[in-house]
């Protein structure tokens, strides 16, 4: 039975490169994805960073010599050009009386906190005028006479135990979500072609009129199907190893590296996931009546994998959530990537309902075949 | 040194190098036990570092007795150069390097984005067996009438109870004996280069680290300047220069002319007034508000003020202090007396065996004469001269006051109004520099990078190593803050109607 299975794997295996179309579509997705997200996450960083010189306006600066010299000093400063943020500092009429008579000198920032690309200069401007806040406060005390470590009423000591490569957050969801996915659509189209397209072009009828058992060409076409998905799983690993370490997430204060542990790892618990995905694939396209109905069944079927991949990303997964498959394997990618231990039990849990998954569906479509309606395309 | 009059004045008066910067081949075989690095923290940094130690020898002639050095691993954001480090170097001498992590991280922020950051406490500070003195509590320091004693016996008394205290033989811990262990650190860690960062009296260890461990050195940045061949006692005309600073820069604006007239004079008057006859006053006591005797005296004035140079922050209040105080208001030098938290602790101790063992057995005559013309330098010498007998440190070997000869790129930064090391001093400590760049910030005080653009050329050139490349035009662009007009900030306008 395996030596059919195998001598058929290796004829599916031909077909679906000889296809060269639909590999390379396939392969396109594992490839350029990791690239053109770190593309997105460069033009993303430079946008959210504040710029090193931050130019802002500034009213009424004559006003408060000394805290625009301390805002020029961290780099942030009055200018009419046209990089200019659109940040207004306005320094209050009676600003100077209040400062020396000791009342709280006004100062209003105008901006609008909702342009993503300007809350961290906004923020920074903030935290500059805090600290200014706080150094002449300091020495308003000191003046009197009194230590201004009294203004400290708590010490606040905080202990972060997060390594640098824990702190990606969202970004850490992003990058394997990107990498999951890639699992499910590198093969979409061969997956595709082997059943309806086989079907469509006659040529199914011809393989089922040969002694093999219905079980074993599906195994055959799953296993051929499933190379392909780790062959782009392998890829976007690759790909993603150079592309992501090219970003510099360092100055957001993180990093993200992909080590050769977490490549390995990745690859072992993206197995189970392409043989689930490759069973799926054919057992959908069978479902269909014809090849285009295949590619919009498919299309609508993959939300579900992303979708239990986003909700880890953006991590919304409840529990419950996180014993599903998909979402425990990247789970336990994100775990890796942080440097933390692997969330065993979740992952084999998962790792066995992904296989009970591919066992479910390439038992389905084995009795599928042996309907005419399906064979036919009725 | 010791504690003979009170924290301060013992600050002052012999740490010569005071708090620098926030506010301030291996002989022998180590052992290691790199493999039980442990998660920690230290004060002011959320972040988890990786804390060690390594067994050192106490003495290189007698490998039975080991002491423990500490030190602390702040991890690289993302690790670029994983067989690279930046090893930074605490000032004092007696800082320890791990307790103010914080503000190592914090100047080489850039630094660290690609690359580990080891901070070691020296043999004799911190956690690396502590030798520390005691000191008087604040209202003890404060009711002392310290111009009321012969200093000579004084200090002599103070360092033989110090001495008794610790118990232990000073030589084992200068600057030589200390070098090794940072190389033990090295090997322990398995780096192959180091970029160091040294600052204030960190600079004299990192010029001692890369005269014995040049292999191992890719680049140093030093930030304050101390030069191999003169001792720390020259403090005293960068004291006095920094303090002429601000009264020549006060006569220069017309709002701190107008509010502060004549204020060198003031200032000599009050001290000659104060020296005649110390003012004896109840204050409230700077934390608890309770009403406490203050006998003040010129050296508490001169030491106040002293350490108010270090800072932008604390020189804007220069000015008011002294006006406040010929009017016999002292509270605003109280203040500057009694706010020492921006300092964190010198382990005196080792302090004294730092200075006693390479700076005092160095003076020539002609020296003493001519450091003794400042106060502050008449004062160390005094009190060294009572003190270095009693401790008994062994002089280190003449080589050491070689200037360092090297072709390592070395990048020095000097602030133009520093009250500790000058910007000549910088000068005289690349003589033999093959491949050295000195970078002046005129508006800075003592420790360059952590007020000016500094810091991001530290980063620059621990990444590429060029001196050349580097833009030093933003040093124009200091952290400088006006003087207050008032006790309320630095704004003159008329009364409140």
């Amino acid at each position: 039975m395996m030596k059919q299975v195998n001598i058929l794997f290796k004829k599916e295996l031909l077909d679906a490169y000889r296809d060269k179309r639909s590999v390379m579509a396939g392969l396109y997705y594992a490839f350029g994805a990791p690239i053109v997200m770190c593309l997105l996450f460069s033009i993303l960083l430079q946008q959210m960073a504040s710029p090193e010189a931050l130019k802002i306006t500034i009213s009424g600066a004559e006003r408060a010599p000394n805290l625009v010299q301390y805002l020029d000093s961290v780099d942030i400063s009055h200018s009419d050009e046209a990089d200019t943020k659109p940040i207004h500092l306005e320094i209050d009429d009676a600003y100077q009386q209040d400062m020396a008579t000791g009342r709280s000198a006004t100062v209003v920032i105008v901006a609008d906190k909702s342009d993503s690309k300007l809350i961290k200069s906004v923020r920074r401007l903030e935290t500059a005028l805090l600290r200014y806040n706080s150094e002449v406060a300091g020495l308003r005390l000191v003046a009197r006479g009194i230590d201004p470590g009294l203004m400290r009423a708590l010490d606040v000591q905080t202990q972060d135990q997060a390594t640098p490569d824990a702190k990606g957050g969202l970004f850490l969801g992003i990058v394997t979500l990107s990498i999951i996915i890639a699992v499910f659509y590198s093969a979409m189209n061969l997956g595709i072609d082997t059943s309806a397209g086989e079907r469509e072009r006659n040529s199914l009828a011809l393989l089922l009129s040969h002694p093999l058992s219905s079980m074993q060409i599906v195994l055959a076409k799953v296993a051929a199907i499933a190379t392909f998905s780790v062959l782009g799983l392998a890829l976007v690993l690759i790909v993603s190893k150079f592309a992501y370490a090219m970003v510099a997430w360092e100055q957001l204060g993180f990093s993200i590296t992909l080590d050769q542990r977490f490549m390995v790892v990745s690859l072992i618990i993206g197995i189970p996931i392409a043989l689930m995905s490759a069973s799926m694939l054919i057992f959908v396209s069978f479902m269909a009546k014809s090849f285009k109905e295949a590619q919009s069944y498919v299309t609508m079927v993959l939300m579900v994998p992303v979708g239990l991949s986003m909700m880890t990303s953006y991590d919304i997964a409840t529990e419950t959530i996180q014993w599903l498959p998909i979402a425990a394997q990247q789970y336990a990618m994100i775990e890796l990537i942080k440097g933390n231990a692997l969330p065993l039990a979740p992952l084999a849990v998962a790792s066995a309902s992904t296989l009970a998954l591919f066992g479910l569906f390439t038992y389905l479509s084995s009795r599928m075949l042996k309907s005419e309606k399906v064979v036919f395309g009725l | 040194m010791t504690n003979y009059r009170g924290r301060i004045r013992t600050l002052f008066r012999h740490s010569l190098i005071a708090l620098g910067l926030l506010g301030a081949p291996g002989s022998h075989a180590t052992t290691l036990d790199t493999a039980n690095l442990t998660p920690c923290y230290t004060k002011g940094l959320a972040d988890r570092l990786m804390c060690g130690s390594v067994k050192q020898p106490l003495s290189e002639q007698d490998n039975d007795e080991k002491i423990r050095i500490h030190f602390a691993v702040i991890p690289a954001i993302k690790q670029v150069h994983p067989s690279e480090a930046i090893l930074a170097f605490a000032g004092g001498p007696g800082q320890s390097a791990i307790e103010v992590a914080a503000v190592f991280a914090r100047i080489l922020r850039y630094a660290r984005e690609d690359r580990d950051i080891i901070l070691v406490d020296q043999r004799g500070t911190g956690k690396s067996t502590l030798l520390q003195c005691d000191m008087d509590p604040l209202e003890a320091q404060f009711a002392f009438n310290d111009d009321a004693l012969p200093i000579f016996e004084y200090s002599r008394d103070e360092t033989q109870k110090c001495k008794t205290k610790l118990n232990t033989d000073l030589s084992h811990f200068t600057t030589v004996a200390a070098a090794s262990d940072f190389e033990a650190v090295r090997l322990a860690l398995g780096y192959q280069k180091l970029h160091l960062f040294g600052a204030s009296y960190g600079t004299r260890i990192a010029q001692e680290y890369m005269r014995r461990y040049p292999q191992a050195v890719a680049s140093a940045t030093l930030d304050g300047v101390v030069p191999m061949q003169q001792s720390l006692v020259a403090i005293g005309e960068a004291i006095d220069k920094s303090l002429q600073a601000i009264f020549i820069d006060c006569a220069e604006k017309a709002d701190c002319r107008q509010q502060y007239p004549k204020l060198d004079q003031q200032y000599q008057t009050l001290i000659t007034q104060l020296e005649a006859q110390p003012a004896i006053v109840q204050i409230p006591h700077p934390r608890t508000h309770r009403p406490i005797p203050l006998v003040l005296t010129q050296s508490k004035v001169r030491s106040a003020v002293r350490m108010a140079l270090y800072s932008h922050t604390t020189r804007a209040l220069v000015p008011l202090a002294i006006s406040e105080a010929s009017r016999e208001n002292y509270l605003p030098l109280v203040g500057l007396m009694g706010s020492d938290s921006a300092f964190g602790s010198l382990a005196m101790g080792m302090h004294s065996a730092i200075v006693c063992g390479e700076d005092w057995p160095v003076l020539t005559p002609q020296e003493r004469a001519r450091f003794s013309a400042t106060y502050f330098g008449r004062m160390m010498i005094e009190s060294l001269d009572a003190s270095c007998p009693v401790w008994q440190v062994d002089a280190v070997d003449k080589t050491f006051y070689q200037p360092l000869t090297t072709s390592i790129p070395t990048l020095l930064l000097s602030g133009g109004l520093d009250p500790a090391t000058p910007p000549e001093w910088a000068e005289l400590a690349m003589e033999n520099m093959a491949n050295a760049r000195h970078l002046i910030a005129e508006e800075a005080t003592h420790g360059v990078a952590a007020q000016s653009c500094a810091d991001k050329l530290v980063a620059e050139f621990i990444d590429h190593g060029e001196l050349k490349r580097l833009d030093a035009s933003c040093l124009s662009k200091t952290a400088v803050k006006r003087y207050f007009m008032n006790p309320n900030g630095p704004v003159l306008v008329k009364e409140e109607p």
